[in-house]
Order: structure tokens, then sequence, then C-alpha cells
């Protein structure tokens, strides 16, 4: 081994041009592989840190009905199925030790009614108890204008990007009740049309719902909102109190539970819901009418709610989606599983699925992504081998008579092939250890540059609004794998051929 | 230099024909060869090298096979030396039948019963000369680092290259080079030392000086030397000759 080494060293430096040669591929692959495998890695997990952590938990149970999982980027046309038993299911939930926590919400589109002549508005909407869900994801916004809801508040938090979508579709530029337009925040359309600035400090809200009758409602905007992670694709989500939610999409509000409506007046309630959409098809100021009589928030059917919301429980009422927190040493698919075990066999009519797919688009651009890269990096690897076998291939056949000779003396042909091996790793060894060592340092200082993206593809790249490319020891395993891999591929075929020069192909040489 | 003060160095130049005769006693072959047949295909005819020849030779012999070009030394002597195959016959080097043997177990055989002097690209460049001479004796890992390395200084020294021992093969002229071959071969101290007309890149003068370091070792490591050649003047140094012509060996 040590006579192998030697031979393989002192062959390296003899060749100084081939040894380059291969050293610098070697060394660009390294450093291409260990960055491409970061940015990959990073994007995994700022994907899932800020998906995870600051929107939708780990997993996510919906309603059984729901044919595909990817409740968050439904189209725009369809509604999402309401869950009506939430308790029975937290009962269930609570019983399950892998779980850390979870948040009913809702999650529905609405329209914004143009109250001028004028196309509406949309609105991705989140029905929350405001409170329990800032528990559930403490940090994942901040206010930029307003304020935020206060406990059993009505009203609705708009996100900057959101606002802007809303004014490209109905000119209609939104800001906090009581308070005036920052304009640094405008967007540069609305920068351009300052003077003439449609500005307005609520909106009325038409859930769309495809089986129940939803109804319109005005809400003020109590604030003006940024996501602290991916604002470009979670910025097109705002956040409403669960019970204008709910009459917003037609559900059954808690409140109206607690009030204990009776079977006719459900009906007539029902029936004037409907009468009431059917003239708002036709006739915007009707809306209008109502809405602005009722500044508080609440619909028109306030006379039959009691205006303290204290004595009503929120959690009678339905909601669209479950968010699911498992416990930090559960895995991912260990916890899915389990959780729709329990789901199925209490038969509840809901099932979960995991925030990858629930986030549907976003988790298949960043397996595209991905892909793109892996795809790019193996292309770049393949041309590597290429040129790296051929260059040892020649440098084989270049010593046919050395190695005849060595051969002839009673080397047998596995110590060629071993020499041949020598020599390719040792300068894998140097230089693609080079290369692993160097994009490891670059990938760990790079989010200390703290390079930034509006753009959204960029963002999901990134993982986030930072770009973080990022390598566990696992993942320095893994390239370290796969150099060693190439090492062993692109040496194959020139071991093969020095293998069976013979100590004949030598003399004849001469 | 070096090379001239070699035959003075080596006690017992002269009197190698004391070993020469207590040999010829034995009569040992250390070569058998029967009817063996080597044809090369060559297109869509066949080139006979060597037709239905045998061959005995005696151990310690310092044998030289001459014959016009073409006639099938260097086919002999590689069939000899375990690098080409017989077409037919039989060969027993030292007692081994190597026709019918694998890749594995002939290089064995190369590495430990014969030892090659070539024309030329006798030595492995990168490695200096003692490391050259000591690399068949790593090969055969039967001897300790200090045992190889006295061994390997034994024969430098015998064969005058001592001052030399750290020079890589490029710092070396043609006549050295050969030495070292001579060294590396009797280094493993194997059955037949093989040379196809070592000293054809030689001029005259160097190339006697090989033949008689050749003869030298002959007599002090007791091994058996086959060598081909063209050169007359090469013959006087031989023990015994053998003519082949056409594939064949003529008498006389
Ligand atoms: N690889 C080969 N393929 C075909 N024919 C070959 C091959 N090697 C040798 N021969 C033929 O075999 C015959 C013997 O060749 P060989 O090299 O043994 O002759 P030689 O006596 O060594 O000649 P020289 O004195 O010129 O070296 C020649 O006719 C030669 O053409
Ligand atoms: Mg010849």
């Amino acid at each position: 081994m040590e006579l192998i080494l030697k031979i393989a060293w002192r062959n390296i430096l003899r060749h100084k041009g081939k040894s380059l040669i291969i050293g610098v591929i070697l060394f660009l692959g390294s450093l291409l592989m260990t960055v491409g495998n970061g940015v990959i890695s990073g994007m995994d997990h700022g994907l899932e840190r800020n998906i995870v952590n600051g929107f939708l938990g780990d997993l996510v149970i919906i309603p059984g009905k729901e044919k595909s999982d990817n409740v968050l980027f439904k189209m725009y046309g369809e509604s999402i199925d309401k869950i009506a038993n939430y308790k029975d299911i937290k009962k269930l939930l609570q019983k399950e030790d892998y779980i850390a926590g979870f948040l009913p919400i809702g999650r529905n589109v609405a329209m914004i009614l143009n109250e001028e002549e004028g196309d509406p508005g949309y609105a991705m909407l989140l029905g929350v108890d405001f409170d329990q869900y800032r528990r559930f994801f403490p940090n994942n916004f901040e206010s930029v204008e307003g304020r935020l809801l206060a406990k059993g508040e009505s009203g609705i938090l708009i996100p900057l990007k959101h606002r802007e979508d809303v004014y490209d579709q109905m000119n209609v530029w939104l800001i906090p009740e009581g308070s005036a337009v920052t304009d640094k925040n405008l967007s540069d359309d609305a920068r351009k049309n300052r003077k003439y600035l449609n500005v307005k400090h609520d909106a009325v809200f038409m859930g769309m719902s495809d089986v129940y009758s939803s109804s319109d409602i005005r809400l003020p905007v109590r604030g003006i909102i940024r996501y602290n992670a991916l604002n470009t694709i979670w910025g097109h989500f705002s956040i409403m109190d669960i019970e204008s939610y709910r009459r917003c999409l037609g559900y059954f509000a808690a409140s109206e539970s607690a009030v204990k409506v009776t079977k006719e007046k459900k009906k007539l309630l029902e029936m004037d819901s409907s009468n009431l959409d059917a003239m708002f098809g036709t006739t915007d100021f009707v809306v209008a009418d109502t809405g602005k009589a009722d500044i508080s928030g609440i619909s028109f059917k306030r006379k039959e709610i009691p205006k303290t919301s204290g004595d009503v429980d929120l959690e009678d009422g339905a909601y669209n989606l479950i968010l699911v927190r498992l416990k930090d040493r559960v895995s991912l698919n260990r916890g899915l599983s389990k959780l729709n075990r329990s789901l199925a066999s209490a038969n509840l009519g809901v099932r979960a699925t995991t925030w990858k797919k629930a986030s549907g688009f976003i988790g298949s651009m960043a397996t595209l992504i991905k892909g793109a890269l892996f795809v790019f990096v193996m292309f770049l690897f393949l041309v590597a081998i290429i040129i790296i076998v051929n260059t040892l291939t020649m440098a084989a056949l270049e010593r046919t008579t050395e190695i005849g000779m060595m051969r002839a003396v009673g080397a047998q042909k596995g110590f060629i092939g071993r020499m041949f091996l020598g020599e390719t790793a040792i300068l894998s060894g140097l230089f693609g250890g080079l290369g692993v060592l160097i994009g490891v340092i670059a990938v760990k200082i790079t989010p200390l540059l703290r390079i930034t993206s509006d753009n959204d593809l960029v963002q999901l790249l990134f993982g986030g609004d930072t770009f973080m490319p990022y390598l566990s020891l696992g993942d320095i395993a893994v390239v370290l794998f796969e150099l060693l891999l190439v090492t062993f591929i692109t040496v194959i075929y020139p071991v093969k051929v020095s293998r069976g020069i013979t100590p004949l192909d030598a003399i004849s040489r001469d | 230099m070096m090379r001239d003060t070699i035959v003075g160095r080596i006690p017992n130049m002269t009197s190698g024909r004391g070993a020469r005769s207590r040999r010829k006693g034995d009569a040992k072959n250390i070569i058998e060869i029967r009817n063996l047949v080597k044809d090369y295909p060559l297109g869509s005819t066949t080139v006979h090298a060597l037709r239905r020849m045998d061959l005995d030779i005696q151990e310690g012999d310092f044998l030289s096979i001459v014959g016009p070009s073409g006639s099938g030394k260097t086919t002999l002597l590689n069939v000899i030396g375990c690098i080409d195959h017989a077409t037919d016959g039989s060969v027993k080097v030292g007692g081994t039948e190597i026709t019918t043997l694998d890749d594995r177990q002939i290089t064995d055989m190369r590495l430990h019963r014969i030892g090659f002097i070539f024309q030329t690209f006798n030595l492995i460049p990168v490695l200096d000369v003692r490391e050259n001479v000591e690399f068949p004796l790593l090969l055969m890992k039967t001897m300790s680092k200090t045992e190889v390395r006295t061994r390997a200084e034994k024969l430098i020294d015998e064969v005058g290259l001592t001052e030399f021992v750290d020079h890589r093969p490029a710092e070396l002229s043609g006549g050295q080079r050969q030495r070292v071959a001579i060294a590396r071969a009797l280094v493993t101290n194997p059955d037949i030392v093989l040379a196809d007309e070592p000293t054809a890149n030689l001029d005259s003068v160097t190339g006697a000086q090989i033949l008689d370091l050749m003869r030298t070792m002959n007599k002090i490591e007791k091994t058996t030397f086959i060598f081909s050649t063209h050169d007359a003047n090469v013959l006087k140094y031989a023990r015994d000759i053998i003519k082949i012509k056409d594939g064949q060996i003529v008498k006389g």
C-alpha cells in the first residue's frame, strides 16, 4: 500500500498537467456540489421552518370530502368544506401524546365588493381566534400600520402584499381605521396616483362558498401586517376574526348557536341571506347601504347575536382546517400515519395531511427547483466524469510501456489497478476535499451576507426572504459520499484499461 | 569511472570456471522445452514463429540465442519468460509447467523465478535506483524493510552504482540504466534472467561492459542467463550458443 501510494503520488507530480486538469474539475465539481446541496438543503430547511413554524404547522387536518390535499392554494372558484365537529376532534387530539399543539382555522376566499363602479377584489382569508392564533404562531407577522386584533374583536388584518393586490383589482387603497396613508408603504402604482387615491378604512366581504349561502359583511381594517418570512407568498392571506369569517362564509357562527336558534328562525335566517345574496348579485349599492349603517363590523344579522362574545364558545362553530404541531422527536410521516389511524377509527369525517401536501404548489415548486438544481449538478458531473475518464484513460494508455514493464517484473493486475485508483483517490481527496471545504465555508458565510429578495420564485429558492444555504453534518457526509462515488465511477474504466495492459504490450512498443 | 572499476571490484571475476565445472556435473535442467509451437495469426494467414522446438537449458548457464532477424529469438524468450503464451507444446521453468498457468500464477512465476533485462524502458521513471531495485522484493512481501534494503544495496553495489542510489532513471546514462536493470533482475534471486538484445541500444564499449557485468553476475549469483543477440562480438561472452532459424534450432 505504501509502495502504491508512493508511486501514485509521484506519478501525480510527474504528470502535472493532467493532474491539474483532473484536480481542477474535481475541485469545481465538489465546490458546486457542496454549494448546490447547501442551497437545496437551505431551501428545504427554510421552507420547513417558515411554513411549519409560521403558517401551517406540521400536519393539517382537512375535511374528509376534500379531493385534494392542497388546501392552501385551492383555485379561486372552489371552496373548502367545513369542519363542524371541531370539539370532538379536539377531544381526540388532546389524547394523542405525540401532538404538541393544534389550531383550528377557517380558510376560504371572499370577494371584496366594490362600492363604486368597478371590479370586485378578492381576499384569501384565514379565519382565526386571534388570541389562539398568536399563541400558536407567536412571531409570524408584525404590524406595520394600525394595530392587531384585540381579544374577541372583529375586523381584518391585511398584509402589505394583499393591500397592493386589492389596489390593483379595485383601485381602493385600504388603511387601518383612524389612521392616515403611510407614504413609504405605498406601492409604486399607488404612489403615482397619490393625489387621487381612493382611501378606505373598511371593506365589504362576501364569502365565496359553493355549498353554503354566504353573506356579506362590512369589516374595518384594524391593521396592515407583514409576515416575517415569505411575505410575498403568505402576504396574500388576510387574517379575519373567526366569527366574522363564519358569517361571511355563511356558516353557523358560534354566537348563533349560543342563542339557541329555533328551527323556524334558522330557516328564516337562511332564506334571508339567500334572498339578500340574490339581490346583491344585481345591485351592489344595497350592500353598501346595509354595511355603512353597521360600522361595528357585525353583519346585518346582528339583531340575533349577543353583543358580548365573552359568553360564547367560539369552538362550537365551524372551521375549515386544523393545524397540528408535532412534538420535536416525532417524524412527519410517523406523526401523520398515527394521526390518520386515530382519526379514521374515531370516524370523525376528517383526515390529516402533511404541510408539504397542504401547501400545494409551494411544495411542488420546491421539488421542481430542487429537481432542476439536481439535474444541473448531475449534468455538470456527467461532463466532469467524461472528461476525467477520458484523461485518465489516456494517461493509462500513454504509460503502456511503464505499466507493461511493471507487470513483466511481477506486479499483478490488482497492483496496477490500485495504483490508478490511488492516483485518482489522492487527487479527489486533495482537490475534491478542498472544493468541499471551500463550499462549506461559502455556505456558512452566505447567510451572514443577508442576501434578500422580494420575488416569489426567488423566495421559494431561498426558502424564505433571506438566502440561507445550510449544510448539516449529514449533508456534508452526503457530499463526501457523492465525491467518493464520482471518484469511483471515473476510475472504473481507466482501471480496467490499465489492468488490461500486458507485458507484451510494453515490449511490442519498443 | 564507475563502469570501468566494476570489474576490479568484484572478486573471483576470472575464477568463475570453478562454478561452471561444478554445475556441469549436476547437469540439472532449469528449462525444458518440448514440442513448442508459437503461431501468430496475421490477417487471414498464420505466422509460425516457433515450429516444434525442443530445448533443454542447464542451471547456471550463460546462454546466447542467435539467429537472423525474424527467426524467433524474441518469441522464444517471451514464452520462456511467461510473457507470451505457447500455442502448443510444453515449457517447464524450474520444474513448473508454465503453459497451463492462469494470469495470477504466471505473474507470480515472473516475480519469483524470472528476471528481465529489456532493451529499453526497464525502469519505473518515478522511482530512484534503490527503489527500482527494491520494487520486485516489495511486491514479494516476504522480507522486512531492512532486509529488502540490505539486499537491494548489495546488488546495487555489485553493479557499481552505489553512488547513484538516489538518482531517478532520467538522470542515468543508458549503460547505467542497464546496470540497474541487471541488479533489479537479480535481486529476487530468480531461476533465470532473460535478456532480449540487452546491448542493442548501447555503444559497443558500454555494451561490452554490460555483458561483462552479466557474466560476472552469472558467476557470483550463480543465476542462469539467457540472452539473444545479433552482434557477433557479443558471442565471445557466451558459454553456450544456440542458433535458431525459421523458428527451429539449427545444429552447431
Ligand atoms: N505480435 C506478432 N504478430 C504477428 N507476427 C509476429 C508477432 N511477433 C512476432 N511475429 C513474427 O514471428 C516471427 C518471429 O519474430 P521474433 O520477433 O521472434 O523474431 P526475432 O528473432 O526476435 O527477430 P529480431 O532479430 O528482428 O528481433 C517473425 O516472422 C515475426 O514477424
Ligand atoms: Mg527480437
